[in-house]
């Protein structure tokens, strides 16, 4: 294998220079303004030390540990859940049907359609006294649920909701799937290999960087869940939705303390960088590259 | 490889195209930069001299209507003053929040009591209104319906508001006529006592079998029809803190109040509709969907307590409603919730920029918003002369028979300022406050236990009144 | 392929209960665009519009300059697109398929830009452009897609590269080929699903982004369907039927591009893999 510097730095400088222009500065920028009491309409900023992490860990924020909890609850029901539903629905795309345009496409349309226009079919779906699940529930002599209403029930019933916009994974897994030559499948057919045994030896293999970029996306996209309690539970109820970034939002925004937002944000940075690097590390035993000889 | 060259081809389009789109935007760019580099709000600071405001405003294209009108009228009254509508369409503070830190700020802007007025009136960076409200000869505070300014303390005036929005109890006409029950009085001396009010409510809610909550043998799990629905947003349930003589902090702006006697009834009256009497369905906080038009149509509920803004939209769904007095706990009382205009300290033409306000404010700009039921006027003299009176209530769909004496009457003699405006803090009182209440409607605590339970927190946020 | 009929009838069913859960959003939009705002909100909610509102498509459009929201939504939209394809797959190949000492540190560190949320960066990336004097025009919704494209796409793309074998390069270098030589005849070409996935994306993140314009942009002249699709919620009401009106025009677009754009991978590679 050639290894070249110049050409590596060549291919990846348009990229390396726009995350030196774009984006670093504000990266720093927000993480200098944690260590201070910045507030945007403030015409005084001090330097604060620590005063903003101590704040944060010491139990005066009422609302860190309760919207860290949330978000993990959160995570944990839904990264899971995405992966599975959309790698099963990716192969079911990936089957040789009629009308796959369309149905590939009906997969997709919920992450098309404006958040509002599904919230709003959402709080019809899940109202408790008026919705369709609870009625349908009823109706088959099940108890229905509080869902968005209820303290217990109000993070599954969101992430109930995120899953309709698993489009975007499907699709990534879809590409991934249409990479894998045929001829494998072939040779365990011709080996008297069965549906499972495909999936096994073949189709999770070779779709295992499809997996691992899904997964490492979702886990990163997950902890940073807004737009669900933004649009949908404002965090309520009991502030069991609270999700640590709608919190942060509140912080920076409606109560203009800036600079407690950027010490949340780079909390949440250290949180999201450790699982980064916790899945990158496990990838070397299950991910397979076939441009990396074994 | 045969099929190289063709994707050359291909990639060598690409790029042109890339190069094409390019240039394209970079000459929209370049056009845009010669208008508008900086602030635009001082073109020359000469007498005579072309003056130019800029106004930031959020809301529905007929919201927005008004304002336009206004700007019209008074750019043709003010020749030399041109108004720049700046619509900020949704996340309106975390725009404003940028502008503001980009020092690109508007003269005028339209300002919620509930988000960052407050922090920017705190940091100076609004005009006393007061100061103009004063020498003006065409409006004062008299002249202007009460409780539609805010003050960041007394004699400093940060906003006026276009119009107040006022509670009123909604209902459905033929749902009264299918129980064979008094629809709600519609004056505040008839008003309904609580216990009557949940006397109706029983009467009006319905099972599935048609008994009402009053039938020993009803039966509370299989509700079609309910007889009030649940006013759990702070705005709607102070109306009954209030008349019940209770507050959200002491007359002394020291202590938390909800977690006294007199609020604490109010809460858990309300909260007794869901889980003793059985005549309001479980809290649906919603900012979504706009519940009471369709809830009072389809006869989900009989009755249904929101602001008169909704007015609008049941007059739009076309079935009889009406409209009548809250019952009262103990006072008659109504909160006065409204948006303001504010002006910037850094506007270069304060008195310019007055007089752009007092046009916002015009009921006549308005006149679209205010027959159609979503506003209500600013000025006096629109609900005591008769003929400014009739313009916008008279023979309208969105003015049933009730509304003069339960909204218009209840607004002029017995209404109370929103506690976004007087309670300082108050939005993180009530991140305090909110989730304990989530409790209490859910029947999981009694209100006294849960304003108790969050008490020390709710006044470690207190932080005093400002009137 | 065999694909035995009973696993295909399974196939089926499987695939109508999902059409069954997932075309509910845009049918809701679909019949709300054609009601009356009473009807909208019934409930038990009505799938068929009484009377059809034909008209709230031609008030959707009047009561906004839909016309000049439409051209500059479509420039951003395509000149962020060809910017991140271009931009993307090129990092993407000097991530994957160029061998050299930092490779994973640089990568590890671009990905940061992922990691910290995005409203604590909002204020000193708009004081930034601000700065530059591109407040108020489209570059800073179009010029990052230039460098890099963003490091969701450059890392989309890596993982689909590195699935690549390798020999194909080997060979191609004892041909005498170079880097930009095996970027634009094997991996580029060898990707092209992922491609599709990157542009197709592009597109619609693109298309339906909200925050970018609201913050860099203040003339209305400059603004995007998406800003004018959030102008339709008011104080106290929404225009819903107008909203979803404007909505199912701008939606409309986006199943237009899916539908065209994933035709594309259907393809796949099928025998590639063992040609080379």
């Amino acid at each position: 294998m050639r290894k070249s510097l110049f050409y590596g730095l060549l291919f990846t400088s348009p990229a390396i220079l726009g995350f030196v222009i774009f984006t670093l500065g504000p990266m720093i920028a927000s993480l200098v303004l944690s260590f201070t009491d910045y507030s945007v309409f403030k015409e005084r900023t001090s330097f604060i030390g620590f005063d903003n992490y101590v704040r944060m860990f010491s139990g005066a924020d009422d609302y860190f540990y309760p919207s860290l909890g949330a978000t993990f609850y959160f995570v944990v029901l839904r990264v899971p859940a995405v992966i599975i539903l959309s790698f099963l629905i990716a192969l079911l795309l990936n089957m040789n049907v009629k009308g796959r345009a369309f149905f590939r496409t009906v997969v997709y349309l919920p992450s098309i359609v404006p958040a509002v226009a599904s919230a709003m079919i959402w709080m019809w779906l899940l109202n408790p006294d008026l919705g369709l699940v609870n009625t349908m529930l009823n109706a088959v002599g099940l108890p229905g649920s509080l869902w968005l209403y209820g303290e217990s029930s109000v993070v599954p019933a969101v992430v109930l909701t995120s899953l309709w916009g698993i489009g975007g994974t499907v699709i990534i897994f879809l590409a991934g799937l249409s990479g894998i030559p045929r001829q494998y499948y072939e040779a365990i057919e011709v080996d008297g290999g069965g549906w499972f045994s495909k999936l096994r030896h073949i189709t999770i293999p070779l779709v295992s960087p499809t997996i691992f970029f899904n997964a490492i996306m979702t886990i990163i996209g997950s902890i940073q869940v807004f737009n669900e309690a933004y649009i949908l539970t404002q965090g309520g109820p009991n502030n069991k939705s609270l999700f640590y970034v709608f919190y942060l939002w509140r912080t920076g925004f409606r109560d203009t303390e800036m600079g407690y937002a950027s010490a949340l944000a780079w909390v949440l940075f250290l949180i999201i960088l450790f699982f980064t690097f916790f899945v990158f590390r496990t990838s070397k035993s299950w991910v397979y590259y076939e441009g990396e000889g074994r | 490889m045969a099929g190289i060259n063709r994707k050359t081809i291909w990639l060598a389009v690409f790029v042109l195209l890339a190069a094409t789109v390019l240039s394209a935007c970079t000459r929209s760019g370049a056009q845009l930069g010669e208008s508008s580099p900086g602030s635009s709000d001082t073109k020359s600071e000469g007498g005579g001299e072309k003056i130019s405001l800029r106004l930031a405003v959020w809301g529905a294209p007929d919201e927005v209507k008004p304002y336009k009108i206004a700007i019209e009228k008074f750019e043709k009254e003010h020749p030399n003053i041109k108004v720049e509508l700046q619509h900020i369409a949704a996340d309106y503070d975390t725009k404003l929040t940028t502008m503001v830190a980009g020092n690109d700020v508007p003269d005028v802007a339209m300002m919620e009591s509930g988000s960052i007025a407050y922090p920017l009136a705190e940091q100076g960076k609004f005009y006393n209104l007061q100061d103009f409200l004063s020498k003006d000869t065409d409006i004062n505070a008299d002249s202007l319906v009460p409780n539609i300014t805010y003050s960041l303390e007394k004699g400093n005036v940060i906003g006026i508001a276009p119009g107040p929005e006022t509670f009123g109890l909604f209902y459905n006409e033929d749902a009264f006529k299918d129980a064979g029950v008094e629809p709600p009085p519609s004056k505040v001396a008839d008003a309904w006592t609580w216990d009557e009010f949940v006397d109706v409510a029983k009467q009006l809610t319905l099972d599935k079998e048609g008994r009402n909550a009053a039938d020993p043998n009803f039966d509370p799990k299989n509700i079609k029809q309910y007889g009030i629905n649940l006013p759990s947003w702070w705005a709607s349930y102070s109306n009954f803190v209030y008349s019940n003589g209770g507050d959200f902090i002491s007359e002394d702006g020291k202590t938390f109040a909800l977690n006294q006697p007199e609020a604490v009834e109010a809460l858990q009256n309300l909260a007794d509709l869901v889980n003793v009497h059985h005549v309001a369905p479980s809290p649906v906080q919603s900012k979504n969907i706009p519940a009471t038009h369709v809830a009072l149509q389809t006869k989900k509920v009989a009755m249904a307590i929101d602001g008169q803004w909704v007015s609008s939209s049941l007059a739009q769904s076309k079935f009889n409603f009406n409209v009548g007095v809250l019952p009262v706990m103990k006072e008659p009382q109504t909160t006065v919730v409204c948006a303001m205009f504010s002006m910037f300290k850094s506007t270069k033409h304060p008195e310019e920029s007055w007089e752009l306000i007092k046009a916002l404010i015009d009921p006549e700009s308005s006149i679209d918003m205010l027959t159609a039921g979503t506003w209500m006027p600013a000025e006096l003299d629109w609900y005591t002369d008769q003929a400014l009176l009739d313009r916008w209530t008279k023979d309208l769909p969105a003015r049933p028979s009730g509304y003069q004496d339960a909204i218009i009457d209840v607004l002029l003699n017995h209404s109370h300022q929103t506690p976004t405006g007087y309670v300082k803090n108050f939005n993180k009182i009530m991140d305090v406050v909110t989730p304990a209440l989530d409790k209490v409607w859910l029947g999981q605590q009694s209100a006294q236990e849960a304003m108790d339970s969050i008490a020390d927190k709710a006044q470690a946020q207190v932080q005093g009144r400002r009137d | 392929m065999r694909t035995s009929k009973l696993s295909l009838t399974f196939g089926y069913i499987m695939l109508a209960l999902i059409t069954v859960l997932f075309i509910g959003p845009f049918l809701w939009l679909i019949r709300s665009s054609l009601m009356d705002l009473s009807q909208i909100f019934t409930m038990p909610p009505e799938w068929i519009p009484r009377p059809v509102h034909w008209d709230n498509f031609s008030r959707a459009m009047t009561v906004l300059p839909f016309g000049t929201y439409f051209t500059n939504t479509l420039i951003i939209t395509v000149a962020v697109m060809v910017g991140t394809v271009l931009s993307s797959s090129v990092a993407a190949f000097g991530f994957s398929r160029v061998e050299w000492p930092g490779r994973n540190i640089v990568f590890a560190i671009l990905m940061s830009a992922m990691m910290l949320p995005g409203a604590v960066t909002l204020i000193p990336s708009f004081l930034g452009w601000q700065a530059l004097g591109f407040y108020d025009t489209f570059y800073p919704l179009i010029v990052p897609a230039y460098f890099g494209g963003g490091i969701f796409n450059i890392f989309l793309l890596r993982q689909f590269y590195l699935t690549i074998p390798r020999d194909f390069d080997e060979a191609a270098f004892v041909d005498g080929a170079s880097y930009f030589r095996i970027y634009l005849s094997i991996i580029f070409p060898l990707s092209r699903s992922a491609i599709i996935v990157v542009a197709l994306f592009c597109f619609l993140a693109s298309w339906n982004d909200f925050m970018g314009p609201l913050i860099y942009l203040k003339s209305e002249d400059l603004f995007t369907l998406a800003l004018g699709l959030q102008m339709f919620q008011g104080t106290y009401t929404a225009q819903w039927d107008l909203l979803m009106a404007a909505s199912a025009v701008v939606v409309l677009p986006c199943v237009v591009v899916f539908l065209v754009g994933q035709k594309y991978f259907l393809e796949g590679i099928t025998l590639t893999g063992l040609k080379g």
